[in-house]
Order: structure tokens, then sequence, then C-alpha cells
């Protein structure tokens, strides 16, 4: 990101004199601007920089093109071998779930409501995902004048025609019923005064359809679900990541070898099905982009899940968050959701003009924001030790106040206190904003229960890839791992009468290895990588977790 | 430390203690950040990093007082001369209950003294709002819950992230953060009924409402 402005010879427009500026106007008219959408994508979306793609050289998707630093993840080396499963107890279930944020509680909730006996793993605590941070909504068509039609239509349309047209029919008639079920598990969501659900618009679409809790979406429907899950019979196991899949003797996924954070000690988990929900990658900062993602987002499951055989699809397509906070540092790339600018927050430029219509797709409002750092119209400032500068522009919190006062407090809690975490009186000072890389757009190609292409496994959640094609609507991602959390929790759970798999190895990985050998791929790194280089986790499992680590 | 790590440290680090080791970080940095910047692993007890997964959980003490503070290690920045124990995560709840075994709305308020019958034994030591790092008032949460006032109560909770903390400060057991959720819980349960929402999934399930996927053309002009 910084490479865009050390090539820029312009002048550079810093902080004091671009809040100047903003602040000697007081009118921000809508300018008539027509965008290119395809230019302006092709020239300033991330996605696209030059010479940082590569073709996978192994694999299902051998020949595919993807993210350097995405196939290097996939194309590495297991971190475990037969050796290490001498002395790794086995144990027996239905339903293994591996993934402990909303998609996983939704499927295990759902498999063990169903009858299944039901284990669900996460690397951290139940519940640390990036749905507890998700902050916009949740679309369900709802209001008179919607329909699940508009709703299909707004979704493909926003993924550039290239979704899987099945899924998102599904998503889409699903959607209203995932409201009753999160209502069903306790959850509140804003209502109106006769206690109708309040709903707002998502950028790129045509009606007002995501319905929400403040700004704490994420954060009221995952405590609702963990809860849930921690009053069932689901086994869950905390601190646990899984660290490859186990295998049948036909090729069907049976069950997963999970590793103790507390005493690395590994455990083999047989399954007569398994459902995986690790959620996206964002931590390990494609581009050096900064993240809105959880710690945990290694994109874990998305290796597991290839190395096994299961087929991805949109692999080059990650979205960034056009408002992920650029200043100050140390909470750089935190998220502000889309709502504010759905309330109808402008963004401004250091010369104090709107650039953009707000409510474009995200993939647009992202790469316009590019735009205007990389042709010197963005606002630059200097970190605290002086030795980074940052972009970015203007959100107008104060100009949204003034026309609706009141509505920060009351409809975005959350933003307000990042305002006093950033020193800054959002009713007086606009907030400097960059985009954040907030999202998998692709994933493991799964069908209608989630189902991916290896008997046995299920992806779903921000794993699987298909709904939102080449770019993702504000409330689709909690739409998608309610209905699909369920669906794949159903499905799994029918399987549960039947006799299980006679053996399990992890003979695929030898396989895997002479491939790899094959390509000439250096088998230096490991993956899945589990957490991001600067947690220095490799590094403590040397000694064995526990020194520091409490 | 190493020699690198040395060569990274400027004038304006701030120097303070982490679980007993000494450390330098510039001050931009929060607790967790500061443990990362000097090599240290952490990787239990870290979360979202946006201060709503409640698992960063560490106690403060800062420089020329002796009061402990908890709060959320990713929402706290180094402080010259600043105390920090980052926290294990506490047992999960002893409490436990299914709401679709609460019959009906009338039953609510006797089944929460069986499902949390410490909460009425709240001594009032303030143990909870001095432990909450989001500043809730949860011992009147617990007051309104036990007179059966859910809606208020669970209205003190919004800000919540379950970081159990006021668990640990209640000498009642009462486990408080369960019990502001219960408080929510039942009220979204028994008293969310959107007639917008009805109305839509009673469409749906009359086949009134399909998607068509057929019309491409139609769409991309």
């Amino acid at each position: 990101m910084s490479s865009s402005i050390k090539n820029n010879k312009q002048q550079v427009i810093d902080y004091d004199q671009a809040l100047n500026t903003y602040l000697a106007k007081d009118e921000f008219p809508a300018q008539d601007i027509t965008i290119d959408a395809g230019e302006l994508l092709q020239g300033f979306h991330p996605d696209n920089i030059q010479g940082t793609m590569t073709k996978l050289l192994v694999g299902p998707n051998k020949g595919d093109v993807c993210h350097i630093q995405i196939a290097n993840v996939l194309q590495a080396d297991a971190r475990i071998d037969a050796s290490d499963l001498a002395g790794a107890n086995i144990e027996e279930t239905d339903v293994l779930v591996i993934g402990g944020g909303g998609a996983g509680c939704a499927a295990a909730l759902t498999a063990s409501k169903a009858g299944a006996k039901v284990i669900l793993a996460t690397k951290l605590r139940l519940g640390d995902s990036n749905t507890v941070m998700a902050e916009g909504g949740i679309q369900a068509s709802i209001e008179k004048a919607d329909t699940p039609q508009s709703h299909y239509d707004d979704t493909y349309k926003a993924g550039h025609y290239s979704g899987d047209k099945e899924l998102i029919k599904q998503l889409v008639m699903d959607s209203p019923d995932n409201i009753r079920w999160l209502i069903q598990q306790g959850m509140q969501f804003d209502l109106n005064e006769f206690g109708d659900l309040l709903t707002r618009k998502a950028g790129g679409t045509s009606h007002s359809r995501v319905v929400y809790f403040r700004d704490y979406t994420g954060l009221e429907m995952m405590r609702v679900l963990r809860e849930a899950v921690e009053n069932s019979d689901i086994d869950v196991r905390h601190y646990s990541p899984a660290v490859e899949l186990l295998s049948s003797e036909s090729g069907s996924c049976a069950g997963a070898i999970l590793s103790s954070l507390k005493d690395c000690q590994y455990v083999q988990i047989k399954a007569k099905t398994v459902i995986v929900a690790t959620g996206g990658i964002g931590r390990v900062h494609l581009n050096q982009f900064p993240t809105s993602n959880h710690f945990g987002a290694t994109g874990d499951g998305l290796v597991l899940a290839y190395r096994l055989g299961a087929k991805l699809r949109d692999l080059d397509s990650f979205q960034y968050h056009p408002s992920g906070l650029a200043f100050p540092q140390h909470l750089s790339g935190t998220l502000i959701t889309e709502g504010v600018r759905s309330a109808g927050a402008y963004m401004i430029n250091a010369l104090g003009e709107r650039f953009v219509e707000e409510l474009k797709p995200r993939d647009i409002v992202a790469a316009a924001i590019l735009r205007e750092c990389a042709e010197g119209r963005g606002i630059t400032v200097s970190s605290d030790d002086a030795k980074e500068k940052m972009q970015g522009i203007w959100l107008d919190t104060p100009g949204l106040e003034k026309r609706n006062p009141g509505i920060l407090k009351q409809r975005f809690p959350k933003l307000v206190n990042l305002g006093l975490k950033s020193n800054i009186d959002l009713t007086k000072t606009p907030m400097l904003i960059y985009p954040t890389l907030h999202y998998q757009n692709g994933g493991v190609v799964i069908d209608n229960n989630g189902l991916s292409t290896v008997s046995g496994l299920y992806c779903i959640g921000e794993l699987s890839g298909g709904i939102h094609g080449r770019n993702r609507l504000m409330g689709n991602a909690l739409s998608e791992i309610i209905s699909f959390g369920r669906r794949a929790g159903v499905h799994a759970a029918n399987n549960r009468s039947s006799r299980g798999y006679k053996k399990i190895s992890i003979d695929h990985i030898s396989q895997w290895r002479r491939e790899l050998m094959q390509k000439e791929i250096p088998m230096k790194s490991k993956s899945p990588i589990l957490f991001p280089d600067y947690a220095k986790y490799d590094a403590d499992t040397s000694n064995h977790c526990e020194i520091y680590d409490l | 430390m190493s020699d690198i790590q040395k060569d990274n440290l400027t004038a304006e680090d701030v120097a303070l203690s982490i679980n007993g080791h000494f450390i330098k970080a510039p001050q931009s940095m929060s607790v967790i950040q500061a443990l990362w910047h000097n090599g240290y692993p952490r990787v239990k007890g870290v979360g979202c990093l946006d201060g709503v997964c409640g698992s960063c959980r560490v106690m403060v003490r800062r420089s020329n007082s002796s009061e402990l503070k908890m709060a959320l290690g990713c929402q706290v920045l180094v402080e010259e001369n600043m105390d920090v124990f980052f926290l294990s995560f506490s047992a999960p709840s002893h409490h436990s209950y299914d709401l679709s075994e609460i019959n009906t709305s009338w039953d609510v308020q006797t089944q929460f003294h069986e499902i949390f019958p410490e909460a009425e034994k709240c001594r009032h030591c303030h143990g909870c709002n001095q432990a909450c790092p989001k500043d809730i008032d949860v011992e009147l949460g617990i007051d309104l819950a036990v007179k059966g006032r859910f809606r208020e109560s669970g209205e003190l909770f919004v800000e919540c992230v379950m970081c159990n903390l006021c668990m640990t400060g209640c000498p009642e057991f009462i486990d408080p953060n369960h019990v502001g959720l219960f408080s929510r819980r039942v009220t979204g349960y028994f008293h969310t009924r959107p007639s917008n929402l009805i109305n839509r999934l009673e469409a749906i399930r009359m086949g009134e409402l399909d998607v068509s996927i057929e019309d491409d053309e139609q769409l991309q002009s």
C-alpha cells in the first residue's frame, strides 16, 4: 500500500491542511461523477496489482490463478507425519464441526437438535471469530416492496454475474427464516415502535434489506449462539485447531486431527461427517494491507480441504472494505460499518470534495478511495514515530450527526467507542479511513447443503465460495453463515445412522508431498499456518506453549 | 532480548512489565502488540483485537496507583511503569438452561430463580461492577432480573462481550453476565414478533414468492 504513496510525485496534502479545508465547507454536494467501473477496478482494485498473481501447480485447481501469498499457504507441507499419530487417542463422533464462529455454531446446534452426537473444535475460544465483529447486519427481504427475487438480483449483480445461481437462490429463500431462527435462539434486533424489524440499505442494493442490532449485530448474534451451544449437549473443544483432515480408504473425509494449544498433544477425531467452518484468511495480510479480520483468520480450512481434494473457486478475488480506520496507527484496519454510509455519511477527499456515490458496491468504493490516494487527493498523516506515512480520506460523521441529531449514539455505539479510543470527537472531526482487507469472496465449491466435492466434507461460511461471486454485499455474510450452517447441520446429521469408516488415515498427505516434490516446490513452510507470524506461535511450540503464554 | 530488538528501541518508547517481564514499546501499541513487538509469543488470550470477543483479559496496575483494574488487552495502550498480567480464561458457567423448555413467558420468572438460584443472594459488594471492562452496571442488572424486569436488565448488557470477568469478581457465583444474557435472550425469544417478518414467512410458505434464475441478459442490460 505504501508503494503507491512513494511512487507518487504529486504534492502531499497533510492532515491539518485537509482538516481546515473540510472545516471551511458547510455543504458537500453530490458531484456529477460518471465512473467506468471496469476501468476503475482494473486500475485501482488491489486484486489487480501487477505481479501479485501466480498459477497453482498442484491440487484440484492446478492451473488456476491466485495471489502468491495464497498459493504459498496452499502449496505448503503438512504440519504432521504419520509418526505423530502413534500416541494420539482416537475418539468417535457422528458430526465433527471445525470452527467456533457463527457458521460452526449454527451447524453444530442444528446437527445436535437433529439427534447427532457433535464435537465442535475451535482454534481459540468458542465465538472467537469474524462473526463477533460483524457490524452492519444481516440481509433478509422482509419489507413489503422487497422480494427474494430482488435480493437474488442484487446479490448476483454485485458479484459481477459470476456467483452460483442455485446457491444464491437458496440463500435468498432461506434468509427470512434465518431471522426467525435467530430470534428463537434469543437474539434481539432493532425494532420500530410497533415491534417491526428495522432495515437499512446496503451499498449496491435496490431495497432496504439489512436487519441489525445497533452496530453490534455480530456481537449480539455470537453471544447468543455461544450460549446456546454451551447449554447444549455439544462437546466443545477449545484451543484445539485442526491440523489435518483424516481420509477413509475411498478418499472420503473421515474426521480430523486436532492439536491442543494447552498441552501440544494430538487427538484424532473419527467422524461420519465433517463440517469445516474456519472462516477467511485476512490475517495473511494480502498485499500488506491491514485487515479487519479476527486474529485466527488464517485460512486453515481452505488449506485442509484443498489438500484432501476439494475444488476451490474465485480464489483470486478478495474484498477490501472501503472503511477501515486509517489512523491512529495501532487501530489501523479496524472496521467502520457500512451502516454509517447507509445512514447517509459522505466520503470526502483532501480537497473537500465527494468523489464517488457512497453506496456503490464495496469493490467500486474501495477502488475509488485508492484512486484518490494514488492521485494526490488523499490525506496524509505520519505515525507517532514519524517512520510511516498513512493515507486516507474523510468519513464525514459530523455531517451525518448534523443532519440526524443523536444518530451516532443511538445507532452506532461501537463507532462512538472507536472515536473515544482514537481521541476524536466524531460529531466535530471526521475519521480518516482507508480500505482494509475484509473478506474472501471465493472459496470451496459447495452444493446447496454445503457439501464440497469431497464426500463427507462440508465447507460453510466465508470458507466456501460461489454465493458472493467476485464481490459481496453488506449483510450477506451473516445470512450465508446461518443459512448454510443450518442446512449443513441437518444434512450431516442425517448421515449418523451410517456405519462410519473402517480405516482412517492421513495417506493423502504422502500423495500431496509427492506432487509438491515433482513440481519442485520448496517444502520449507508448513500449513495451515494457524496464527499470523507476528504472534510467534511456531517459536512458542518448541518450548511447549506454556512458559509465557498462559 | 536480542540485539536486533534493542536496536528497535527509541527515545519515545515506554517501559513496563507484562507478566513479570520487562518490556519496552512505542506508546501507540496495545499491550498485546507490545508483547509481539518484543518477540514474545502470545496466542491464547488473543481474539478479535477489536474489543468485542472478551478473550484478552488483563489485570492492570498503573504507576503511582495501588488499584488493580480489569481490562481487555487489545484495548489497553502501554504506559510508563505499568504492570500488566494476562488472565487465563475462567471455567464455563455452571448454570444451564434451554429456552425451549420454558413453556410460556408467564413462567420465566419462576424458571429464572431455578436456573440462577444465587442471583437473589447478591450482597451488593460491587465486585462485578469493578471487574467490568465495559463499565456496565452489572449489579443493577442482577437486581432487575431478580425482580423479573428482564427487558430492563438486558438493556444494561448491550455492550457485554462475555469476558466473564464479573464471574471472577462475584463471591456468590451468580455468573452475572450469564444472567444478563438470559435476560436478553428471554426478551427476544418471547417478545420479538415482527409483523413484517411474519408476513414474509407466510408468503414464502404459501409459495407466493419464487425466484427465477433464468433471465441473465435482462439483469445485465
